[in-house]
């Protein structure tokens, strides 16, 4: 299948010592006759890159617009299905159980087994075909039916992601691709937002023309929602298309994901790692199932109206959008990782504590928990380039989105029974215990860091000055 | 090593104690008061025709509280404050049955009486809610008058048994429960209401009665009946914790003012919930609303014991109608619960659990802790280490 010579690490977010020195293969397979080709055409030219670029930004709207799906119609779920939270949740838990092993496998399955080009058409069909699973499974009112759906969106939903960054990386190289990972949080971001925004107006209408509300209106709508993952396939077979093509016209090798994942390798993680994981799984179970259930907290505690709670819930991401690449910028810009890390968990703690004690505006909380958010993100995931080789980074972001998975599913569940069993203020409070473990690792981590030397901590200028005489020694 | 967690657990502990300080409940003085039920007083067996009187008195270091709850006529609890220890009631039962007299009950010394409040349980309201719109004033079927019903008797052996009334034209009944206290604690089961001695708490329900629309609500009629001060005016509280009624953060408190002064001689406390089932979980909740109180004349009150106890007095009603537009209607379970408390003083505030504040106290101490160890363990470190740290140039 796809033999590929040249080894690319996939990086969570760029380190450019990493990809800097590829640059001068760009143009090694430009000598195959290409001369008379419009700009538009030329799989070398920016402008060709750009068409490229929009349909892999995307490649991931419609599995980020259906991800959220039962957060943003979480009341009508409820009423129409006669669920109770705890079952709710587990619509989210069953999306990320497939990924606690699919992780590891993602990478491989992309390089050895599918090659990039058919994987991304495979996990696309599998996004597509889990989101009409659910909605059918709504239609008919079988509650088991819509579980097995999210497993399957679930299959195909983060290898996709994988995808999506694998894609990134072959056709985007050195400072370039900083802004395309950006640029696709922030459809990835726009999917989210618009989902939390519209579905509710969409049900309304699909009500409207059945008649009354209940389950088949509920399974209307999400079929509509099922469009969007149909747009996703599309792009992906012409994401395919392209890709061979230029790869026929650059004589380039189809790409691979670079990853390698060896499961012996995770004896040798050292226990700053650990604690990095620590902190990823402690930090997420606090976001992500908080803003499965946000809508109805925001109407029963502050009165919100169902539209106001549903935009409050998604400014975490509206936010997020055009705050990733400035905070990453910034990160990039001061070094300093580990003091950020501990920044944006002290500011998630604040915005839980706010929602939970007070009746202050929630707007503020949730903005404040979209930044720190943000914040993170650019922070915590580079850390781990910082702390383990080269060839065993494939293995620990597997790993670490392994575990987030598994936290995720039984967190969301634990979530949901919480709130069926003592309300609203015990789940805050849980959560806030959660960022508290957090926040205890990130301190831990401090202390453990600066007892070994500082390297996580360093500033950017330190960084770069010791890279220098690491790249000056080696020649 | 083990110095160290000697030292880490005693600084928890003290935290812990802290917060519990902070946010224990403050000005719920934890007396206890000693129950005395009596069941139609003075009068001998068999039972009144027409319903019953139970009297519980609950007695405390100087006062007394008397509950007494009625079923002739519309069932009735009225609560009168004492500030004797021996105070008692005295039923002239020929009157009292005939429902015409003042003054045929009577709680003895008068000049003892601090206060007295009562609450009405007067009419039951259905209404088609064709559009989905719970407003109130949309097609009312006629009302089931509470006092027409014919009441189950009561039963000195198990004074705290439902009171339930069967509802004409229907297999259903419509039931009231009444608690009194020895001392402060919490219901066991939803909206678990706080409760203290100066409260009792009354539970209504209805229960299979059948609605006459696919589509009706309910709404019922409370009126209250004071002394000297009248329970007025509605107050919602908003509190931050919904520990003990899921996702509930409203309470409502019937108030009675003093004149002038703001202090609360009389309460009615509820929260703004009702539940559809009679072992509900989180979907079975449905919210409630109350109207205004609204003076009305006091012929109105149609209660035996009003009629018993009172002159001329003030009488406030209001309506509380169970579900709002969107929720499920009365059909879908046929049946519907509803909570409330009475009492006199100051209603009972809720505040955080324990498990709340040990987390939270936990959560919050344990990394600012790991931060001031670990900061006073580098400092010491650094200090033991400067006399080698500094390189000397060989030359």
């Amino acid at each position: 299948m796809a033999d590929f010579e040249e080894r690319r690490s996939l990086l969570g977010d760029e380190d450019e010592r990493f990809v800097g020195d590829r640059e001068p293969q760009r143009g090694a397979g430009g000598t195959g006759g290409t001369g008379a080709m419009p700009a538009i055409c030329d799989p070398r030219h920016l402008l060709h890159r750009v068409v490229v670029l929009v349909f892999m930004c995307f490649l991931g709207f419609g599995s980020y617009f259906c991800y959220d799906n039962p957060a943003a119609l979480q009341t009508q779920v409820l009423q129409d299905l006669n669920l109770n939270t705890e079952n709710f949740m587990r619509l989210y838990a069953w999306y990320s159980w497939p990924n606690v092993v699919l992780c590891f496998f993602g990478g491989f399955l992309l390089d050895r087994v599918f090659g990039i080009r058919f994987g991304t058409i495979i996990f696309s069909v599998f996004v597509c075909a889990g989101q009409i699973v659910f909605a059918t499974g709504a239609l008919l009112n079988h509650f088991w039916l819509m579980e097995a759906g999210r497993f399957i969106f679930g299959i195909g939903g983060e290898s996709l992601a994988v995808a999506q960054n694998t894609y990134a990386v072959n056709w985007f190289k050195g400072k370039e691709l900083n802004l395309v990972f950006g640029l696709q949080l922030s459809m990835a971001r726009l999917g989210s937002t618009v989902n939390m925004n519209i579905m509710g107006w969409v049900y309304n209408k699909v009500a409207g023309l059945v008649g009354s509300p209940g389950y088949t209106a509920l399974g209307g709508s999400l079929m509509i929602a099922a469009v969007t993952c149909l747009f996703s396939l599309i792009c992906a077979l012409v994401l395919a298309y392209l890709d061979k093509r230029a790869e026929r016209i650059l004589q380039k090798e189809q790409g691979g994901t670079g990853e390698v994942i060896k499961l012996t390798d995770v004896k040798d993680f050292p226990l700053t790692l650990w604690l990095i994981f620590i902190i990823c799984v402690c930090y997420y179970v606090a976001i992500f199932p908080f803003i499965g259930l946000g809508q109805v907290f925001f109407i029963e505690k502050f009165n919100f109206s169902p539209a106001e709670a549903r935009a409050v819930n998604s400014i975490v991401y509206i936010i997020s959008a055009p705050a990733s690449p400035i905070l990453g910028f910034l990160v990039d810009k001061t070094g300093r990782n580990v003091v950020w890390v501990i920044i944006a968990v002290t500011a998630t703690l604040a915005a839980h504590m706010m929602l939970a004690f007070t009746f202050w505006n929630p707007w503020i909380a949730m903005s404040l928990l979209g930044v720190s958010y943000s914040l993170l993100a650019c922070a915590l995931w580079p850390m781990v380039a910082f702390v383990v080789p080269e060839h065993q980074l494939g293995t620990a972001y597997g790993f670490m989105q392994s575990i987030q998975n598994l936290g995720l599913a039984l967190i969301a569940m634990a979530a949901g029974a919480i709130l069926d069993t003592r309300g609203y203020l015990v789940l805050e409070v849980f959560f806030c215990a959660c960022i508290c473990m957090a926040l205890m690792a990130v301190v831990m981590l401090y202390f453990v860091d600066y007892l070994r030397g500082g390297d996580l901590n360093q500033s950017a200028a330190a960084r770069a000055r010791l890279q220098k005489e690491a790249t000056s020694d080696a020649e | 090593m083990a110095a160290g967690t000697v030292k880490t657990r005693r600084t928890f502990l003290v935290i812990f104690l802290f917060f519990s300080l902070l946010f224990s409940s403050s000005g719920q003085s934890s007396f206890t008061r000693q129950l005395i039920v009596q069941l139609n007083p003075g009068w001998s067996a068999p039972a009144p025709p027409g319903g019953d009187l139970l009297h519980i008195r609950a007695v405390g270091d100087n006062d007394t509280l008397h509950f007494l709850f009625c079923s002739q006529g519309a069932p009735t609890l009225l609560l009168v404050h004492t500030n004797s220890s021996s105070s008692s009631v005295k039923v002239d039962w020929t009157p009292f049955l005939a429902r015409n007299t003042t003054g045929s009950l009577r709680v003895e010394p008068e000049s003892s009486v601090l206060s007295s409040t009562a609450l009405v349980f007067s009419r039951l309201l259905e209404y088609d809610d064709i559009n989905d719109t719970a407003s109130m004033t949309s097609d009312l079927f006629p009302p089931y008058e509470l006092q027409n019903l014919s009441w189950s008797r009561m039963n000195s052996s198990d004074p705290f048994a439902p009171l339930c009334g069967s509802v004409v034209n229907s297999s259903g009944s419509i039931c009231l429960q009444l608690s009194a206290f020895e001392s402060e604690g919490r219901g066991q089961s939803w909206p678990r209401l706080l409760h203290t001695a100066n409260s009792s708490q009354l539970g209504v329900w209805l229960d299979g009665v059948s609605p006459r629309a696919a589509r009706s609500r309910f709404m019922l009629e409370l009126q209250a009946v004071g002394g000297a001060y009248p329970l007025s005016r509605v107050d919602v509280h908003r509190s931050i914790d919904d520990e003990f009624t899921p996702s509930i953060f409203k309470a409502s408190h019937w108030v009675s003012s003093a004149n002038g002064s703001s202090e609360v001689v009389g309460f009615v406390r509820w929260r703004s919930v009702a539940f559809r089932r009679s072992k509900p979980a989180l979907e079975d909740a449905t919210p409630c609303r109350n109207s205004a109180p609204r003076p009305q004349s006091s012929e109105a009150a149609a209660s035996g014991l009003i009629r018993a106890f009172y002159s001329n007095v003030e009488t406030f009603g209001l309506n509380v109608s169970f579900g709002l537009a969107g929720e499920p209607f009365y059909n879908s379970t046929r049946f519907l619960s509803w909570t409330l408390l009475m009492g006199v003083g100051s209603p009972p505030v809720d505040s955080f659990s324990a498990l709340v504040v040990a987390v939270m106290a936990v959560g919050l101490g344990a990394p600012v802790l790991v931060l001031l160890v670990g900061g006073v363990w580098i400092c010491a470190r650094k200090r033991a280490m400067e006399p080698t740290a500094a390189y000397e140039p060989i030359n």
